[in-house]
């Protein structure tokens, strides 16, 4: 794959999907002539330059004008729904007009702030409430609800509503994932647009009528998407819940960091969301060419695998014998071990792919200087593909080690070891305990407890992807940066290029890899690919390695360049960076 | 010790003046004759003053870090521990400014009840200056009869806000919660304890001997002197010069009060003494005003945007319950702008300087504590006057670490 030409980017073609308005539509609706590109108009009397594609709601984002809505997302076909975004409009004078349906058109002028459009809004959030429940204090949305925004921006009065709340359904189990409070939903219908066009799953639907209607699954048919998360995350209000994190810890105690999934070879862009040293949720950061807002289910739990059964200590000894010791006494141990066979054959390098470039570049140079004969890449199991987001490769830089091996001009051989004595294990996923067993002498550098840890002779406690900066490469070929997003609280655990390091420094090699940076050198320095980089010059976004770039794409899978927005449904037209609150959530987190 | 062999056989030569050479001793932090908890590093030649450095910062909290890290709400504690004698004016101050940004008018009765604890703050920090420089010249009754007088009024504030005197009372857009049943008819029957005991202890000292001599031309510093150091307050009216921020700049419902500024002439420290007394009883009477014209009616707005809804809504209403999260959890929303409110403090012109980018927490508070460009002038005030007169000198410009060191 790894030959592959870049894959042309698409043809524009000359008509844009308008969106529509019925769910599901968006397939069978009938093109329209794409505008011209740019569209001058005015809001609130300031000019405005749109893209031709935008709603009003986009382009009075470029100015920075809000304008209010729930069920409205940049990605997701036309509702209506909400009612939230009317304003006034030159075209319809004396009534008012939706926002997220109505297009950009040269001269049109825009006003969103006359004392109808203020008066509509606070009608709707009072209609809005009507049978919110005073859920506040026990809802996990609470602090990053658009219903709390918004009464306070629009509404903020009493009530007057002199009648007893609608009671429905509380606590709805959907799936594995999601559940659903009947009574929190504003009937926005995102998760229902989302499933069908994004998912393509249609799993749920709006059943019942007027204030009776709720959002239900299907009798049988569990909300049980590779996709069902990202309802949760597009849900403006507290109605559908995350069952990982429900309860779990209040929103505002989360602090917020950018990072990359280690679920799959796809490399979703995410946050990760933490208290403390213990992230409690996962949730998409947009990139384009990546993800664009969505990630899959099994991402989101990623967090969990890493936090379980770490090792947390270096120890010696194999199996029962092992007994803990400090840092400096586990790395004598190991070049007390490895001294006496360096250069005397019969030494492999196992290299997880869930390592970092900067780790596997380690490993490469350890295994230069201790003159190993065999290289071998490991990893988690091959598991289930998609066409969209979810890779059958499940370890976030296959091709990273790869070119890092390519780099150091070493053949890593994707097999069990074999045919060795000694090994050095850089992580060690997919190592089975009887190779482990067969080995007269194995060091390893690992992330969470299994068998081969227990059958080594020494075990130094290694950082996960998410507490440590480097770079990862994903299964096109696209360099990403990762950052020390989660606080390491595991006893004596290390990047492992510093426990590489340290080896190297006990077995007499002065390389100074003291820093991410300087392992990232190791690799990029013997690499074409890398050699205008440095692990600082890797922008947020990623980079693409354009020789990785494979030859077949899946269907869905977004790719680089992005493709014109006019391909995908209801594009999403503002730039990167625009603050939309959390991009992923449309506007709504 | 030099030996002077002369003074043996020359009598005169006793009346002649010793040779010293400069000695520096230390005033506090720590003494108890020290207000607050300041240091003076004092030059003596003999008995004589020839400089003095101030040092301030042991009551240093980080005033405006720690307000720029709360919400505008959150800001109103910090206030209390600004001028701690008289904390109701330090929260009134900080509220008209916010109130300014946002355009916020206050209920009537609000103002009413600002300017009534307000006032009854005043007496209180003039009573407990007055009462202290009884003390350090050695008239305790004078104390004790002051402190009973603040006590008979800390007790109205405590029964008003739970506090003597970390009150945290004042609101954005009014107060915390309106006067208790018979909280009015209380206050009148301890106002005339408290003039009555005011009148004593102006007869004990005023024409005391002992006290005049200490005072009087003792710690004198000019109008235009004072004016340039930055002097506001009682120890500006007492150089003469006609300067309060409540008749010159009136605010709050203080133009429909009948009262005067009393002025001094000297600019000693019998006169700053002599004007917090007359003060005392101006106070008195807008006091009485305040109580006889107090319309009923809200004591904060109604707009939930500013002010906390009704306990009942938010624990049976999701417009209540949303309104109460989003003002605790975010803060009231200020709009972005930058300004300057001021009041007239106890011991002068107390001014925040505030400014919002629009969020829930201030940008960036400065306070003009009335106290800080009076303390400056201190070296000036007690050069060239015996080491005693620094006591009384200290005591009558009133210097509270809690506003000038912030």
């Amino acid at each position: 794959m790894s030959d592959g030409k870049p894959a042309p980017p698409g043809t524009q073609p000359a008509a844009v999907n308008t969106g529509g308005g019925q769910f599901g539509a968006g397939a069978g609706q009938a093109a329209i002539p794409a505008p011209p590109k740019t569209v001058r108009l005015e809001i609130d009397g300031r000019p405005v330059e749109a893209d031709a594609r935008d709603n009003l709601i986009e382009a009075a984002r470029r100015i920075g004008v809000q304008i209010p809505y729930f069920c409205y997302h940049p990605r997701l076909s036309i509702a209506g729904q909400c009612r939230m975004c009317l304003v006034e409009s030159s075209d319809a004078p004396g009534r008012l007009v939706p926002g997220c349906q109505v297009r950009v058109k040269e001269g049109l002028k825009v006003t969103t702030t006359s004392p109808a459009v203020k008066e509509n809004q606070r009608g709707c959030m009072e209609f809005h409430l009507i049978n919110h429940p005073v859920d506040c204090a026990i809802c996990d949305q609470s602090g990053e609800c658009k219903l709390q925004d918004y009464y306070m921006e629009y509404d903020h009065q009493p009530t007057r509503i002199r009648t007893y709340k609608l009671n429905k359904p509380k606590r709805e189990i959907f799936g594995p994932l999601v559940v659903y409070d009947a009574e929190r939903c504003i009937m926005c219908t995102r998760c229902v647009r989302f499933m069908d066009e994004i998912a393509r799953e249609p799993q749920l639907a709006v059943v019942q009528r007027g204030t009776y209607s709720l959002i239900a699954t299907f009798p049988g048919q569990p909300l049980d998407s590779k996709y069902s998360g990202n309802t949760v995350d597009i849900c403006p209000v507290g109605a559908l819940l995350n069952r990982d994190f429900r309860f779990q810890s209040r929103v505002w105690f989360l602090g917020k960091s950018p990072s990359i999934c280690t679920g799959c070879a796809n490399g979703c862009n995410v946050y990760l969301e933490a208290r403390g040293t213990v992230a409690y949720r996962v949730l998409p950061r947009r990139n384009e060419e990546v993800n664009q807002v969505w990630m899959c289910d099994e991402g989101r739990l990623t967090h969990h695998q890493v936090d379980e059964n770490r090792v947390e200590w270096p120890r010696q000894g194999r199996g029962d014998e092992a007994e803990s010791v400090g840092p400096r006494l586990a790395v004598e141990r190991a070049v007390e071990l490895l001294e006496p066979v360096m250069g005397k054959g019969g030494i492999g390098i196992y290299i997880s792919a869930q390592s970092t470039l900067e780790e596997a570049g380690a490993a490469l140079l350890l295994g230069k200087e201790l003159g190993a004969e065999r290289y071998f890449l490991g990893g988690k199991p091959a598991g289930d593909s998609d066409d969209f987001l979810i890779r059958a490769d499940k370890n976030p830089n296959t091709r990273g080690v790869k070119l890092a091996a390519e780099a150091f001009g070493v053949r890593i051989e994707e097999r069990l070891p074999e045919g060795i004595k000694a090994m050095f294990a850089m992580r060690t996923d997919g190592l089975p305990e009887a190779v482990a067993q067969r080995l007269e002498m194995l060091v390893v550098a690992a992330q969470n407890e299994d068998a081969a840890t227990r059958a080594a002779d020494v075990a130094l406690p290694c950082m996960s992807v998410y507490e440590q900066d480097g770079s990862v490469v994903n299964w096109y070929g696209r360099l990403q940066r990762v950052w020390p997003s989660v606080p390491a609280r595991r006893g004596d655990s290390a990047p492992g290029w510093l426990w590489v390091e340290r080896i190297l420094a006990g077995l007499g090699f002065t390389h100074g890899v003291k820093s991410a940076s300087a392992a990232f050198q190791l690799v990029s320095s013997r690499s074409a690919d890398l050699a205008e980089l440095t692990l600082e010059r890797i922008p947020e976004q990623g980079v693409v390695l354009p020789r990785l770039l494979p030859a077949d794409w899946p269907k869905r899978a977004p790719r680089p360049p992005a493709p014109p927005p006019s391909e995908q449904r209801g594009p999403q037209t503002t730039p990167p960076g625009t603050k939309v609150g959390d991009e992923a959530s449309g506007g709504s987190r | 010790m030099t030996e002077h062999p002369a003074h043996e056989h020359d009598p005169l030569a006793l009346e002649s003046e010793l040779p010293s050479s400069p000695m520096t001793v230390n005033l506090g932090p720590s003494h108890p004759a020290m207000h607050g908890t300041v240091r003076l590093v004092v030059t003596l030649d003999g008995e004589t003053i020839v400089d003095a450095v101030p040092e301030i910062g042991f009551l240093h909290r980080g005033f405006s870090k720690s307000s720029e890290n709360s919400t505008w709400t959150q800001v109103m504690p910090y206030t209390d521990r600004l001028n701690y004698v008289s904390p109701y004016l330090n929260n009134v101050a900080y509220v008209m400014g916010v109130e300014k940004l946002i355009g916020l008018q206050v209920p009537e009765r609000a103002e009413y009840i600002r300017v009534l604890t307000g006032e009854i703050s005043r007496i209180t920090d003039h009573l407990t200056c007055i009462g202290a420089i009884g003390l350090e010249l050695g008239a305790f009754t004078v104390f004790l009869y002051a402190i009973e007088a603040r006590e008979l009024l800390w007790d109205r504030i405590a029964e008003l806000s739970g506090a003597r005197v970390t009150v945290s009372w004042m609101r954005i857009g009014g107060c915390a919660n309106d006067l208790p049943p018979g909280w009015v008819e209380k206050l009148r029957e301890c106002l005339p304890r408290v003039l009555e005991l005011t009148d004593e202890i102006d007869v004990l000292l005023t024409r005391n001997r002992i006290f005049v001599d200490r005072t009087r031309s003792i710690g004198v510093i000019s109008g235009d002197e004072a004016l340039d150091w930055g002097f506001t307050g009682p120890c500006l009216r007492a150089c003469g010069v006609n300067y309060d921020v409540r008749k010159a700049h009136p605010y709050s419902v203080y133009p429909r009060m009948d009262f005067e500024i009393p002025l001094g002439s000297r600019g000693d420290t019998y006169d700053r003494y002599v004007l917090r007394l007359e003060e005392i009883r101006q106070s008195h009477k807008i006091i009485l005003q305040c109580l006889d014209q107090m319309p009923p009616g809200p004591i904060i707005v109604d707009d939930w945007r500013y002010a906390l809804p009704p306990k009942k809504d938010v624990f049976s209403s999701i417009e209540g319950v949303m309104a109460h999260f989003k003002l605790i959890m975010e803060g009231i929303q200020v709009p972005p702008g930058e300004v300057y409110a001021y009041c007239e403090g106890a011991n002068g012109e107390l001014g925040f300087h505030i400014v919002s980018n629009g969020k829930g927490k201030p940008y960036t508070i400065q306070v003009r504590a009335p106290g800080f460009p009076i303390l400056s002038a201190l070296p000036r005030l007690i050069k060239g006057h015996a080491v005693a007169d620094i006591i009384p000198i200290f005591d009558s410009i009133n210097m509270i670490g809690g506003e000038v060191e912030q």
